[in-house]
């Protein structure tokens, strides 16, 4: 016998392919079939993923805009005492606010506001009720807050207002206010003494939040300057960033530039999981319920794959006994099993992922209207939920899909791909009369 | 010894022994055999004599339960899985009792695929198979499926492609069970030329009187035994 020319590995691994290629198109309808589960799973869960980031970015915002912002620079034993003597005085507030001009940061910074809070109690001839007095630069807070265009009565502050209070609905209804009605707020001042001021109502919101409605009164940060003593210094600089993902990035700067008074004890910088323990932990227990839900999506689909891929190689016994009796070696045999479960889990995945990505960008512009589920006004912990979810679009996301597609048509292909590489080849090549 | 001495298929005491449920089925018991180089063999025997059985243990497909069995002078019952794929590739050609043919290729396609995984040439492999289909009544259906073949024309594509790669040993099992007599008589006399040319060794386990009529040995198999063995002039 003349010796056959040396083969080069690359011919196998080419008629491997051809191989598999083939059958998966013999089995159309099987790997169509099996293709839609992992088209609809991918897109799914890129959907899902975007509604759930996007979700959790809005209760973010409503939860930072009515607190202390993305991040938050302020005396390190405020958030505790909540006294008006453990603020920022007005040089620690002018550096605050010069590093957050910076050219390299200010591109992610959407606003700054600088504020002094101040727990008080408010009064009319009504009575009196506990509130949280918020004295704010008008300019810069109605840029921060959201408050300002939940005004149901009246305006928001405005630069030269003297005097001047920006109240919720649930106070002007238990002080019997209205525009125009006198209001008298006390606190301690700066010399620990009680000091009143006498304040018009500008205007009145609604924001949903109940204990903001009933407590949280807006006024000049000028007034309760003169009124406390405190004059330009304030409790906290408030920040808010393009988006939660900024956090990082702009709490590292303000670090570093604000090194100095840091290391004092004198500032802090704070974001906002540390600032809203209660909101970061709402968005963890969802992310652990949706995770779960992906989860069990990942099985069903990884059921599905594993399912198509064993049926079609327990029916092809006969033809892998051939190509063992014709000089496959049984490892090439179970490459062309897992081969086709590989090409199956990219093409399909790739195509959910591309669907999934579809959805994710129709809802980009206008959001997905839940307020048939969700109900007008749902909050918890000082979080408003919007009934219309915007999905976030991010990347990391798409890696963690696809690797784990992937990974499923890996896993789902080894099993099938060992059966078909040990079977019994005189078995499978019998005879059946 | 010399390389041209070393015998195309030596079994030495080989058993094999099926285990069914409670009792076992001896399909080869203590087969001892030697054939050379250029035979043109015909193993013969009644259904269930365990030809089928003794041609997968040649070919390596099944391992003996005991005793040894060496193909070209290399012992198969010792290989490994990669050494018989090796051995499969390179000098063994099958045709199986139901002609296995690759469903997703076409007549074609699965007639070279021994050819294709050997590294030989488009243009050398098509040349061969159409040569052996236009003698085998076969020209024309090269582009068909298996399953839009008759029994008989897959029949003849497993013995082209079996022995179109030119093996050193064609193990047949009943190659012309499906064929009429012209069929068979075509397919026999591109077998014997191969044999007569090339000194390719066939071994066929048969029920047809054409084939046995052709062979030069005739091997008869009863209950897993070789009850006769001979060899005309
Ligand atoms: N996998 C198996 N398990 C159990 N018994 C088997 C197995 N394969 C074959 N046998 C038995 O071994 C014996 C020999 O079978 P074999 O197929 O070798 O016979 P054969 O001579 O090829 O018959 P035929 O002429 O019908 O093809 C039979 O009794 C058969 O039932
Ligand atoms: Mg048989």
């Amino acid at each position: 016998m003349t010796a056959p020319p040396a083969r080069p590995r690359s011919l196998h691994t080419r008629t491997i392919l051809v191989l598999a290629m083939r059958n998966l198109s013999r089995q159309a309808r099987r790997t169509m079939l099996t293709a839609a589960v992992m088209v609809l799973g991918g897109a799914l869960l890129i959907f899902s993923f975007a509604i759930g980031d996007g979700s959790h970015e809005n209760w973010i915002d409503s939860g930072i805009r009515t607190s202390s912002g993305h991040v938050t620079v302020e005396q390190p034993q405020f958030r505790v005492s909540r006294k008006l003597e453990d603020r920022l005085t007005s040089a620690q507030r002018g550096e605050a606010e010069r590093a957050l001009a910076m050219p390299d940061i200010a591109p992610l910074v959407v606003a700054v506001s600088s504020r002094l809070r101040i727990g008080g109690l408010a009064s009319s001839a009504a009575g009196a009720r506990p509130a949280q007095i918020l004295a704010v630069d008008p300019v810069a807070e109605a840029r921060f807050s959201t408050l300002d265009d939940q005004v149901v009565e009246g305006r928001y502050l405005e630069p030269d207002d003297r005097l001047a209070a920006f109240i919720g609905v649930g106070l002007a209804s238990s002080l019997e206010l209205r525009i125009g009605s006198r209001l008298v707020v006390q606190a301690q001042d700066t010399e620990n003494e009680i000091a009143a001021q006498l304040l018009r109502v500008v205007g009145i919101f609604r924001n949903g939040v109940p204990e903001v409605d009933q407590t949280v009164v807006h006024i000049p940060l000028q007034v309760a300057g003169e009124w406390l003593g405190s004059d330009e210094d304030v409790t906290n600089v408030g920040v808010v960033l393009q988006g939660s993902e900024a956090v990082g990035p702009v709490t590292r700067h303000l670090e570093t530039t604000l090194a100095e008074p840091i290391t004092r004890g004198e500032v802090r910088v704070m974001g906002w999981r540390e600032a809203n323990p209660a909101l970061a932990a709402a968005i963890a227990i969802d992310d652990f319920g949706n995770y779960l839900v992906f989860g069990i999506l990942f099985l069903i689909i990884a059921f599905g794959i594993v399912n198509a891929v064993l049926m079609s190689v327990l029916h092809r016994h006969r033809e892998f006994g051939v190509l063992q009796a014709l000089g496959l070696t049984p490892g090439q045999t179970g490459a062309i099993v897992l081969v086709e479960g590989l090409t199956l889990t990219a093409v399909s995945g790739f195509v959910g992922v591309s669907l999934g990505l579809v959805a994710t960008w129709y809802f980009l512009g206008d959001g997905l209207d839940m307020s048939a589920l969700v109900g007008e006004d749902m909050t918890f912990s000082g979080v408003v939920i919007d009934p219309v979810i915007v999905p976030l679009f991010r990347a990391v996301r798409i890696a963690q899909v696809v690797t784990f597609i992937v990974a499923i048509g890996a896993v789902a292909s080894i099993y099938p791909a060992l059966r078909a590489a040990r079977i019994d080849i005189a078995e499978a090549m019998k005879f059946e009369r | 010894m010399t390389e041209s001495n070393i015998p195309a298929v030596r079994t030495e005491g080989v058993w094999k022994i099926f285990q069914q449920e409670a009792e076992e089925v001896q399909a080869v018991r203590d087969v001892s055999v030697t054939i050379e180089r250029g035979e043109f063999t015909a193993l013969a025997g009644p259904s269930g004599s365990g030809k089928t059985t003794l041609l997968n243990l040649i070919g390596g497909l099944t391992p003996p339960t005991r005793g040894r069995v060496w193909v070209a002078g290399q012992e198969v019952s010792e290989m490994s899985n990669q050494a018989l794929a090796q051995l499969r590739l390179e000098q063994v050609g099958f045709i199986f009792q139901a002609y296995n043919l690759l469903p997703v290729l076409t007549a074609m396609e699965n007639a070279e695929f021994p050819m294709l995984l050997q590294g030989l040439a488009a243009e050398e492999r098509a040349t061969r198979v159409r040569e052996l289909f236009a003698r085998t009544g076969m020209a024309g259906l090269e582009d068909r499926r298996p399953g839009k073949l008759s029994g008989g024309q897959q029949q003849r594509v497993a013995v082209v492609r079996a022995v179109a790669s030119r093996p050193a040993l064609v193990l047949a099992d009943e190659p012309t069970a499906n064929l009429d007599s012209a069929s068979s008589e075509a397919l026999l006399d591109v077998m014997a030329e191969l044999n007569r040319d090339l000194g390719v060794t066939f071994v066929f386990a048969t029920h047809d009187a054409r084939v046995m009529g052709r062979a030069r040995r005739l091997v008869q198999m009863v209950d897993g035994r070789i009850d006769s063995d001979e060899t005309r002039a």
